[in-house]
């Protein structure tokens, strides 16, 4: 069940561009046709795979941001400790590892399962 | 609470250690600060440190890091000191040169460096272990 919302998710993605808010809608489009309920098929709390990846996109680009914030204040002066920006930008490369673990994770488990002989 | 919480903690100790450090420059660049007699005479800062109480919902070990309170003045008597020939000395002879102690200052200088470093050093092993937790199995 976990790999159609990332198959039409990654499909929202190729066709457009890729905002979290897109992504969200894309995973929201899917679920209704989906056959088994997710949050019913070993969900919790935290919703489906898909919406728990949409949050962590924004959260990449709530990070990214920070750290872009800061790069403009160290070129323009204003910066006020030199480690706000090197951490921040510490975590948002370390965020978007993260993710892109995850994804390449998911992106494997459904190549796996489309590879299944029949 | 943010997914990496260590940076924040770290980052608050830098901070506080990077106001320490400042506050320790401005004491040894008013080392020799002469004020007159009837003058307060340069006062030294100290820095007051103090830990921040965990947010709620964080996990166990997970604290507020550290912040610079509030800043303590040293004393405004300074050192008076016999010097006719300074132009601000009154009738007398004294003048106010300011009360730093130079050798505490520098220890202190040293050790807001190294403290500075050794949360440096907390944020890269942070890093590098988080780092190593998502190549997990990876390719």
């Amino acid at each position: 069940m976990t790999v159609s919302p990332i198959g039409s998710m990654m499909s929202a993605a190729a066709a457009g561009p890729t905002s979290a808010a897109q992504l969200a809608q894309g995973v929201q489009q899917a679920a209704p046709g989906a056959t088994v309920d997710p949050t019913s098929a070993g969900g919790q709390a935290g919703g489906d795979f898909g919406n728990v990846v949409v949050n962590a996109l924004q959260g990449v680009q709530d990070s990214q941001n920070t750290a872009n914030t800061l790069a403009v204040q160290a070129a323009t002066g204003d910066l006020t400790d030199v480690h706000n920006y090197t951490i921040a930008a510490t975590e948002a490369s370390l965020q978007t590892e993260l993710t892109v673990a995850v994804r390449d994770r998911a992106v494997e488990a459904f190549n796996q399962i489309m590879a299944m002989q029949i | 609470m943010a997914i990496f919480p260590v940076f924040d903690t770290a980052s608050s100790a830098l901070t506080t250690n990077r106001i320490w450090m400042d506050a320790i420059s401005d004491n040894l660049a008013n080392v020799n600060t002469i004020k007159p007699f009837d003058q307060p005479a340069f006062q030294a800062r100290f820095i007051e440190a103090q830990e921040l109480p965990s947010q709620p919902g964080d996990p166990i070990g997970v604290g507020g890091g550290v912040t610079a309170a509030a800043v303590e003045y040293g004393d405004s008597t300074g050192i008076e000191r016999y010097e006719p020939g300074n132009p601000m000395a009154n009738a007398q002879g004294i003048v106010r040169s300011p009360d730093v102690d130079l050798s505490q200052n520098m220890t202190d200088l040293i050790i807001a460096q190294r403290a500075y470093e050794l949360n440096l050093a907390v944020v890269d092993r942070a890093s590098q272990s988080y780092q190593q937790a998502i190549q997990i199995n990876g390719k």
